[in-house]
């Protein structure tokens, strides 16, 4: 008969192992790689290291109730370059392909979880969460930026045009959310309810609608810096004919995905993978090719298609449950690789450099939150006592917002340094903390079902 | 961009790939050997390489390097996962014995002309090194399961004994094998010893512990999916860094895992889940690398598989004649352990990945031609031996 194992002995046995995967990785620090096949199987080395090392210590990590993707992220940037500098930048940059392949995944598992049904007779919440989110988060971080524009050093020596250029930008960028994040932390909770419904909902069509208000805020701000430019309209409908496209797109491969379900349905994990990426490279590709070739720019949303195809395949179609359940399977090393190396691409010089004015940020977006948040439930008439914990659920920030603040920085050089440098800032404490408050907030309404 | 588009290729090929091959369609016996042992895919490795439609170039097969490793291991840790002593002490030790002295046998024969060929080449002024001889005898020593696993059920039960002797030989040869083969890295010049691989064999035997300690809770299966992926990346990673084999490396991690881990069977099945897209994946990659540029390959190939043939034969009539119980089997017995199976592939195409010298990829060639030969032969070879075998009913 086997003895069953106490739980200080797996704690114990975490934390040995830890130990000796730390050991290893200096010891083989020090070997020279001179060809090709070492540095490839450095590269390996790293990634076992980063998938296990991250997986324990997350594991280690829950004893103190904090969330897995905490865990993660915490040995991302322990492993990252500002503290033992195991995964150099270059080494990072090396493995977006994991990246690219774990946000299309988590686009595709965003598309199957958002379940309409769960709206019906609360439309009107989300709704007016969705508005007053929008609102009055954008309306908060930009008074704020404005109003102390000059009481920090960082942003002193900007102009009244430039500083309300960044306003609009940071308070624009201030909505986005982070979807992987949220799915990761109600996946891994197991949470199901109207809570879990709603915040999803409001997080997801966010992400979507996020495109749109970034590209209205940019022409602004370019109409703030430059005196002869004005709204670009023509920009704007374009904008609105790519989405439309990569919506149909992904409506289109949701139903090829479905019938490969219905009539062949092997391997479904690994078509999945390849589908994301697939997706994701392919559109890169017709972007440049469009481009060079008819000079013309038709920029389809790789994650825009892949959250369309996972939606249409969980709505309209009976593979729904198996789609979902296929995408589970292959989910853990996924989600460990993905918040991992986002943990080490975490911008702590940036951080140095205006932690002030980024920590204040952080305060007032969460402020602006919660202020959405509770009037979105109360101002429909929704009495409950999750109002005011339902604001925890949006503090997550990550991969979009960091996307955002790069376009913005080539659309718009003027203030470009600052608003990076601000934004990966908010990001880095926004990244660390919104996990963890998360899942108290899914703790607290009782939807997150508990560890067997 | 282009090394996304050939793992696309790639991963798309092995995975549409195994769901047409490796099943019993009904073809002439000559193409159903080739078709069932996923041996075209080394030919559509050939197309898509450097010599013909260049879409997997040499700078894209670097790129690819990770994923190299990562074959070579998830094939060694199943390797290592036939090694469960409990299964293996069921067996008679003169099984053992025999195993042995066919695989000696084979090596001493393709070492002995191998050595011959090096004096006539160092005539010619051209020197091999002696991991390539080690390499070559370990790849021809290899014995798979996979004619008999080929069989009708019907024959198998009439000869059941004969057949669960050449199974256990053929796992024996393969050990045999692997353990040659890990000597070709232990010598950095001809005769010169490395203390890497040393270093890397030590830290198998920690590394043996550290999954087990990681593995001590009964986890979910993704978390076991996880530790098993990790476990092989991080095993290869650290012996190509350290001038080790990943085959090996993993075989031996297999083999502390399959008789220390109680996870063993979800392992295994984990392992298993992917061992043919694998297995084609390798082939393709094999194909890449394969010059058909020197009509020497071609004919050291056929001699090597000469010689192969002559060491079976050799060595399964030793084991006939030395070992009392064997003597009621035919001579022919070693014709039975022709098939060389995919284990000599990912042992040519380790050494390829290891190892840099002007004739290495005759050397690649010369082994890879060779197996395709002896898998050709081996149904026509098997056929022989049962035939030579008396139709007794007492399970012979």
């Amino acid at each position: 008969m086997i003895r069953p194992v106490h739980k200080k002995e797996v704690l114990f046995s975490y934390l040995i192992s830890i130990l000796l995967l730390a050991a290893l990785a200096v010891w083989l620090r020090g070997v020279d790689l001179s060809t090709g096949w070492k540095q490839a199987g450095w590269m390996n080395f790293s990634l076992g290291m980063v998938l296990l090392s991250a997986f324990l210590l997350a594991k280690v990590l829950t004893r103190v109730r904090l969330p897995l993707i905490s865990g993660y992220i915490f040995a991302g940037i322990l492993a990252g370059p500002y503290v033992t500098g195991f995964l150099t930048r270059e080494m990072v940059s090396r493995l977006d392909l994991i990246n690219d392949l774990a946000l299309s995944f988590i686009a595709l598992t965003a598309g199957a979880t958002l379940d309409i049904r769960g709206f019906r007779g609360r439309g009107h919440l989300v709704a007016a969460n969705l508005l007053l989110n929008i609102a009055v988060v954008f309306a908060v971080v930009c008074f704020f930026v404005m109003a102390s524009g000059k009481w920090f050093g960082f942003t002193r020596q900007l102009s009244v045009m430039q500083l309300s250029a960044l306003a609009v930008l940071l308070g624009t960028i201030a909505i986005a959310r982070s979807p992987s994040s949220a799915i990761a932390i109600i996946s891994e909770c197991r949470a199901r309810g109207p809570f879990t419904d709603m915040v999803l909902g409001v997080t997801i069509i966010i992400d979507v609608l996020i495109i749109i208000l970034f590209s209205i805020a940019l022409s602004v701000s370019r109409l703030l810096l430059s005196e002869a430019a004005g709204v670009d309209f023509g920009t704007l409908g374009v904008l609105g004919i790519e989405m439309i496209i990569s919506l149909l797109l992904g409506a289109g491969f949701g139903v090829v995905i479905s019938m490969y379900i219905r009539r062949a349905g092997h391997d479904l994990s690994l078509l999945l993978l390849i589908f994301g990426v697939a997706v994701t490279k392919i559109s890169l590709w017709l972007g440049h090719f469009m481009e060079a070739r008819f000079d013309m720019a038709l920029h389809l949303e790789p994650l825009l298609i892949c959250i369309s195809a996972g939606f249409t395949v969980r709505q309209f179609s009976e593979a729904g449950r198996e789609f979902l359940e296929s995408l589970e399977k292959s989910a853990l090393p996924i989600y460990v690789l993905f918040f991992t190396l986002a943990g080490a691409a975490l911008n702590f010089n940036a951080l140095g450099v205006c932690w002030m004015f980024a920590a204040c940020l952080v305060l007032i977006r969460a402020a602006g939150l919660f202020g959405a948040a509770w009037a979105g439930m109360v101002v429909p008439g929704n009495a409950s006592a999750h109002n005011s914990i339902s604001w925890m659920a949006y503090l997550t920030q990550a991969g979009v917002s960091i996307g955002l603040a790069q376009i913005a920085r080539r659309q718009a050089p003027e203030i470009g340094v600052y608003l990076t440098t601000v934004v990966l800032a908010v990001i880095a404490i926004n990244q660390v903390a919104g996990p963890i408050v998360f899942k108290a907030a899914l703790n607290k309404t009782g939807e997150a079902r508990p560890e067997v | 961009m282009k090394i996304f588009f050939a793992l696309f290729i790639l991963i798309f090929l092995a995975f549409s790939g195994y769901h047409l091959t490796f099943r019993k369609i009904r073809l002439p016996l000559f193409a159903r050997s080739f078709y069932l042992t996923g041996t075209e895919f080394l030919f559509l490795g050939l197309l898509l390489g450097p010599q013909f439609l260049n879409l997997l170039d040499n700078a894209t097969c670097q790129g690819l390097a990770p994923l190299n490793a990562l074959l070579l291991g998830w094939i060694g840790l199943l390797f290592g996962f036939q090694f469960e002593i409990s299964r293996l002490r069921r067996f008679p030790l003169e099984y053992l014995a025999a195993g042995m002295i066919e695989g000696g046998a084979t090596l001493l024969v393709i070492v002995g002309a191998a050595i011959l060929l090096l004096s006539l080449l160092s005539f010619f002024g051209v020197y091999l090194p002696v991991s390539a001889v080690l390499c070559l005898g370990a790849a021809a020593v290899c014995t798979a399961q996979t004619g008999l696993a080929l069989l009708a059920p019907e024959f198998v039960t009439r000869r059941s004994k004969l057949v669960q002797l050449l199974s256990y030989m053929s796992t024996m040869d393969s050990l045999l094998a692997v353990l040659i083969f890990g000597l070709a890295f232990f010598f950095r010049g001809n005769f010169e010893v490395g203390a890497r691989p040393v270093a890397a064999l030590a830290l198998c035997g920690g590394l043996i512990v550290l999954y087990l300690l990681m593995t001590i809770r009964r986890c979910g299966d993704g978390e076991l999916k996880l530790m098993v992926i990790g476990m092989t990346v991080l095993t290869s990673g650290a012996a190509a860094m350290l001038d080790f084999s990943p085959l090996i490396s993993n075989a031996i991690l297999g083999f502390g895992l399959v008789n220390f881990s109680r996870d063993k069977e979800r392992i295994f099945q984990i392992l298993l889940s992917i061992e043919k897209p694998v297995y084609l994946i390798l082939l393709v990659f094999l194909g890449v690398g394969l010059r058909l540029d020197s009509a020497w390959a071609l004919l050291l190939g056929t001699g090597l598989c000469v010689f192969r043939l002559v060491g079976k034969w050799a060595g399964g009539a030793a084991s006939v004649l030395l070992i009392p119980q064997f003597r009621r089997y035919p001579r022919t017995l070693g014709f039975g352990l022709m098939d060389s199976g995919g284990l000599p592939l990912a042992i040519l195409f380790d050494f390829q990945q290891r190892f840099s010298f002007s004739l290495l990829n005759d050397v690649v060639g010369t082994g890879l031609l060779a197996v395709i030969l002896t898998n050709l032969l081996s149904p026509g070879l098997l056929g022989r031996l049962f035939k030579d075998t008396s139709n007794d009913t007492t399970g012979a």
